[in-house]
């Protein structure tokens, strides 16, 4: 079958728009998930301006560049969340057998599945994670021209690919464990706590991990080091678009592999 | 070639085999022991355009499992299906535009938007154009009575709402085949003839294909001709739904009038293995036997040794016995062969 891309798009707005829709219709709490989203944030800039309180560098890494990774780490996990929840729901549709649905129609499974919930959650993360990002990108000397805008536009795309990607590989492994709950997937998570911190404080083997088996460094090492002109390590940021193709390969692979042992139980 | 074809399909389940606890899943994951469960094990289908089928067997015997190949929602472990020349699996979305599926238990409904915009997405998804949305919709909220529960959200809907909901989402897009599993299930008697009456006409007037699993015998007789039975994976019937009792009624009853002595009559009883006589009133008795023991020309000339016999007819086993039967797991008889539709 054809991939048909602007059709694609089209149905993924549908599906999204529907979801927002009935949230904002039937659920008038979501806003305390926007607020409360919000305070965790603040709470993690608090922690890292008490730690540049008492020394002025990590490794060589200033205070504003920290908070450019740490907003990273956050503006793409509420994009997850707010666009793409519906990679958490993967263990309940795969044990209720509720991908049935997805499977009968004429439409991308992965799409539907990407599209099917919305965490309004997300809301607040982005609103103050691009907060931070623009306030830290204040603090760098970086000349805009027109190559350098469209390698930003390009990294900041490929480390939302590159998060849903994740998201969406771990949550196949759904297809394995039928009681473990969400284990895996929270665990493959929290790997992205290390890629908050310049990755140069790790040794080799973590700094191979984040950026190899589950590549968080691309969502906010990698970026920082290109836009902060970090020259060590600007060349390793060229291959965030290469790195994002690679995280959806392997996600993708996981979820086909996955899908021949899906078992449609539930009934 | 049919619209549906199946060659030695097979479907086996792997679970795992762990211990109880922690302790046993740490276990399981360095002895990975499995058991193998075969859902289904080597079938055989041809199923013609507009042919309305029943498909019917025992719970665990294979059905929803075969539903689910066949729509392409789970892989065969081996052998090979074409629906309308495409492979469920590999070609799924192919497939999918030219099906249509409702299982009783599970919607396909949005849980959270009304109704009318279910509908409306699956316009977008199955690409209907404008007019046939609009003439389909329409039919579907006249035939189905909808209109009272268009503006309600899926998870508002009664179960017997929902089950019409699902039935026209099913259809928006005019599929060739539809496959309808337990689509009655748990609904009052007016819904259940209404969607009866609804399929049998999608089948009769518009030649749709349809493929049916059901626990209700009206649900068999009403919509469909054919019949194929599944016990532990295997087809054991595959006919029409009146000879289904010749193949499976282990029971016949004569009933002879005429004079006797009861006595004799007894003894003949006796006699004769697998077989009851019932004296009803005088110059009435009835003879219930199971005919692969003693065929029906042996009871009749026996009783006739001993009895005067003005009149006999023998009773017609009744079908509803027999399906009952079969959900039962009660049927357990030598395959017969060169069963045809």
């Amino acid at each position: 079958m054809r991939v048909r891309p602007i059709r694609g798009l089209y149905l993924y707005w549908r599906f999204i728009s529907t979801q927002i829709k009935a949230i904002l219709e039937y659920q008038a709490d979501f806003w305390i998930l926007v607020v409360s989203a919000v305070l965790t944030q603040l709470m993690g800039v608090v922690f890292i301006a008490a730690v540049f309180a008492r020394i002025p560098s990590i490794d060589g890494w200033g205070f504003w560049e920290v908070c450019f990774m740490y907003a990273m780490i956050y503006v793409t996990e509420g994009i997850g969340s707010l666009f793409f929840e519906g990679t958490w729901r993967m263990l309940r549709y795969v044990n209720m057998g509720e991908l049935d649905r997805f499977l009968l129609r004429p439409v991308s499974p992965v799409l539907q599945m990407l599209a099917s919930a919305v965490g309004m959650n997300g809301l607040g993360n982005i609103t103050l994670g691009c907060a931070l990002i623009a306030v830290s990108l204040r603090h760098v000397r970086i000349e805009w021209t027109a190559l350098t805008v469209f390698w930003t536009a390009v990294l900041l795309l490929s480390a939302v690919a590159i998060r849903v990607a994740i998201n969406f590989g771990s949550n196949c492994s759904a297809f394995w464990n039928k009681s473990s709950g969400n284990a895996v997937p929270l665990a493959v998570h929290n790997v992205g706590e290390f890629a908050k911190f310049p990755i140069t404080v790790f040794s080799h083997g973590v700094q191979l991990f984040v950026s190899v088996a589950v590549p968080f460094a691309f969502v906010s090492f990698y970026p920082a080091a290109y836009l902060f002109g970090h020259e060590d390590w600007t060349r390793y940021a060229y291959f965030g678009p290469l790195a994002a193709v690679y995280a959806w390969a392997v996600a993708y692979g996981i979820y086909r592999m996955g899908l021949r042992r899906y078992e449609s139980t539930g009934n | 070639m049919g619209t549906i074809e199946v060659r030695g399909l097979k479907k086996v389940f792997r679970q795992a085999v762990k211990d109880p606890g922690l302790a046993g899943a740490i276990k399981h994951l360095f002895t990975r022991k499995f058991t193998e469960k075969t859902a289904v094990s080597g079938i055989d289908l041809t199923v013609e355009e507009g042919e309305a089928i029943a498909y019917v067997g025992p719970n665990g015997a294979g059905k929803s499992t075969t539903i689910k190949m066949l729509t392409g929602i789970l892989v065969p472990t081996s052998g090979e299906i074409r629906v309308m020349g495409v492979d469920p699996f590999r070609d799924r979305m192919r497939n999918a535009r030219q099906i249509g599926a409702v299982f009783g238990q599970r919607t396909q409904l949005w849980w959270d938007i009304p109704v009318r915009e279910s509908f409306a997405l699956l316009k977008d998804i199955y690409e209907i154009p404008e007019d046939r949305f609009r003439r389909n919709l329409n039919t579907f909220i006249e035939l189905l009575g909808m209109d009272e529960f268009l503006g309600l959200t899926g998870r508002k809907l009664s179960l017997g709402q929902r089950m019409r909901a699902d039935l026209a989402a099913a259809l928006l897009h005019d599929p060739k085949i539809v496959y309808l599993d337990e689509p009655t299930i748990g609904l009052d008697v007016a819904v259940k003839e209404n969607i009866r009456g609804f399929v049998r006409a999608l089948n009769r007037e518009l030649g749709t294909t349809i493929m049916l699993t059901t626990h209700d015998l009206k649900d068999i007789e009403d919509i469909c001709r054919r019949l194929v039975i599944i016990d532990h994976g295997r087809i054991i019937y595959d006919g029409t739904i009146e000879a289904v009792k010749d193949a499976f009624a282990t029971e016949r009853t004569i009933h002879f009038q005429g004079t006797f002595e009861e006595s004799r009559l007894r003894e003949l009883a006796d006699r004769l293995p697998a077989a009851e006589v019932t004296i009803h009133e005088p110059g009435h008795f009835s003879v219930r036997f199971n005919r692969f023991v003693t065929g029906a020309p042996e009871i009749t000339s026996q009783v006739m040794g001993v009895a005067e016999v003005a009149d006999f007819r023998i009773s017609e086993p009744d079908i509803e016995e027999v399906i009952r039967k079969v959900y039962e797991g009660g049927i357990e008889l030598p395959r017969l062969t060169g069963m045809g539709a």
